[in-house]
């Protein structure tokens, strides 16, 4: 299939990144947010990506409108960052052409992967046009099926979790955690500086939906839920593990 | 206290390094290995080492040569030892052989003398605890290879004085290492946390999420890592890998630390990584 025109609904940095590396790679992009008709602009396009807030019902009520107008061909894609797939693909006409595409920034580089996340209705051709459609674009996609976390955030909220569980019970400070496995195991960044670019609230967020789906072993560290009770939510609001000013 | 004198027990992949980074700061000291094969292949590998460095213009010829006028090597424990003010063990991963020699230290060396062991696996305190001194003993863990890894983990237990550390600290910034100080624990800090940063991906493959491949792009595009978990599984060798699971999956009794069925499994099948041709990948053998 054929992919030329991409609607962008909705405006964020990572919106805007997405949008750039689209433009570069000659595919026409339009974008629009929820005060214009949306839908006139997603009718025109092979694939319509929405970059809406994180709330379901908003999410759910623009993509059924979209479907409702577009070709049942076009490619309709949320960049949610949670498991809402499967449950939003249930709101729109063919829902086999339904799936996930949460692009996320490389905290160290000018990089930017998309995880192209394969709901229980999302078919195949529709996982592989958007992959060969994403290699032409200079973002790196990975494929995987629906699950909490997707992989990056999962990944990272249980090196968290445990890097928290350390600092709490003493074992070593927060600085040497990171400083250690900066220097001893080449990573970009140490778990507390992860954490703080991921936003405390944001690990734990994942950390709960991770135990929903899977028990005890990612429940979240008591340290990491007080945080989030005294707003110490990292690098956006000025502190987290470390200060910001 | 000041460490003049250092007496490296064990001259393979880690001893070697660690008495070459030593004789590098200026240290005299003693390589010690059972076998005078041994110590003559770990001096024979430090040659190497200091061969290319002289070729890459790192360094002089004179330099390299004093280096090694500052490196002796030897087969006796007595000689080696007895009048170091410091001794880095860094011999077999078996606890009852390392405090065994420890305990031979003991009457060996001078009351003041620092014993530190180079241990990923085995408790300090319990070897700490065979011996004559635990106020002076520590945990000094180099990664390989020593001469190029700056971070050196340094463990410390509840018997340990205030001076050791201090003097371990001072000794590694000394030697132009990164310390961090950590408290006795498997793992450590940075095998614990690499077991959590395996794990999640290699369970994330047995879940039937992704694939090995997808999974090491998303760790190393999303997050920055330079390698994925698969391909580091590959590289170290995954019998070596899955026993270090193992024993934080022992110690700890956490389901964290379980071994992933797929890792266990490969390990089975004798597919143990690059050096068997198989392992999460295939390699092409090298013509």
């Amino acid at each position: 299939m054929g992919i030329k025109t991409v609607t962008i609904i909705g405006r964020n940095s990572l919106s805007q990144a997405v949008q750039q590396v689209l433009t570069a790679g000659h595919f026409k992009v339009i974008t629009s947010d929820l005060e214009q008709d949306y839908t006139a602009g997603a009718a025109e396009s092979e694939v319509v990506l929405e970059f809406l807030p994180e709330d379901f019902e908003l999410k759910s009520k623009v993509l059924r409108n979209c479907a409702a107008k577009c070709s049942e061909e076009t490619i309709l894609a949320t960049t949610t960052a949670n498991p809402w797939v499967t449950r939003l693909a249930t709101k729109i006409e063919n829902p086999d052409r339904f799936i996930g595409l949460n692009f996320v920034k490389n905290p160290v580089q000018e990089k930017l992967l998309v995880q192209i996340v394969k709901g229980l209705q999302t078919s195949p051709r529709t996982v592989e046009n958007c992959a060969q459609w994403l290699e032409k674009t200079g973002v790196t996609p990975v494929k995987l099926e629906e699950s909490p976390g997707f992989i990056i955030d999962r990944v990272m909220a249980a090196i968290v979790n445990e890097a928290a569980l350390m600092y709490s019970t003493k074992l070593a400070t927060i600085e040497d955690i990171d400083k250690m496995v900066k220097v001893c195991a080449n990573w970009p960044l140490g778990p507390f500086e992860f954490a703080d670019t991921m936003g405390i609230d944001n690990v734990v967020k994942v950390l709960d939906s991770l135990y929903e789906q899977f028990g005890p072993k990612y429940q979240p560290c008591l340290l990491l839920r007080k945080m989030v009770d005294a707003g110490w939510l990292g690098k956006k609001t000025g502190r987290g593990f470390y200060t910001y000013s | 206290m000041e460490v003049k004198k250092i007496c490296v027990l064990g001259a393979g992949v880690m001893g070697h390094g660690i008495a070459q980074v030593c004789a590098q700061a200026g240290h005299e000291v003693s390589l010690r290995d059972i076998k005078n094969e041994f110590v003559e292949a770990g001096i024979a590998r430090i040659k190497t080492f200091l061969e290319g460095s002289v070729e890459r213009k790192k360094m002089t010829r004179e330099e390299a040569n004093t280096i090694l006028q500052h490196i002796r090597g030897t087969t006796d424990l007595r000689q080696a030892a007895e009048d170091a003010d410091l001794v880095i063990e860094a011999i077999i991963e078996d606890i009852n052989i390392k405090k065994q020699v420890f305990k031979e230290l003991d009457g060996i060396c001078r009351r003041d003398t620092i014993f530190a062991s180079n241990t990923s696996a085995q408790s300090i305190t319990e070897m700490a605890m065979a011996t004559n001194r635990p106020e002076k003993f520590i945990g000094m863990h180099w990664f390989n290879p020593p001469q190029l890894m700056q971070g050196i983990e340094v463990v410390v237990h509840e018997r340990i004085s205030k001076d050791t550390l201090e003097t371990i600290v001072d000794l590694c910034k000394k030697l132009g290492k990164i310390p961090g100080i950590c408290k006795d624990s498997t793992g450590f800090i940075v095998n614990r946390l690499l077991q959590i940063w395996y794990n999640e991906g290699l369970n994330m493959y047995d879940e039937g999420i992704s694939e090995p491949q997808d999974i090491d792009t998303a760790y190393k595009v999303g997050c920055g890592f330079r390698m994925g978990p698969f391909e580091l599984r590959d590289m170290v060798g995954l019998d070596t890998g899955l026993a270090i699971t193992e024993t934080h999956y022992r110690e700890f009794m956490r389901d964290q630390f379980k071994p992933p069925r797929c890792l266990v499994m490969k390990v089975k099948a004798g597919e143990l990584g690059r050096k068997s041709g198989r392992g999460f990948y295939v390699y092409e053998p090298k013509s």
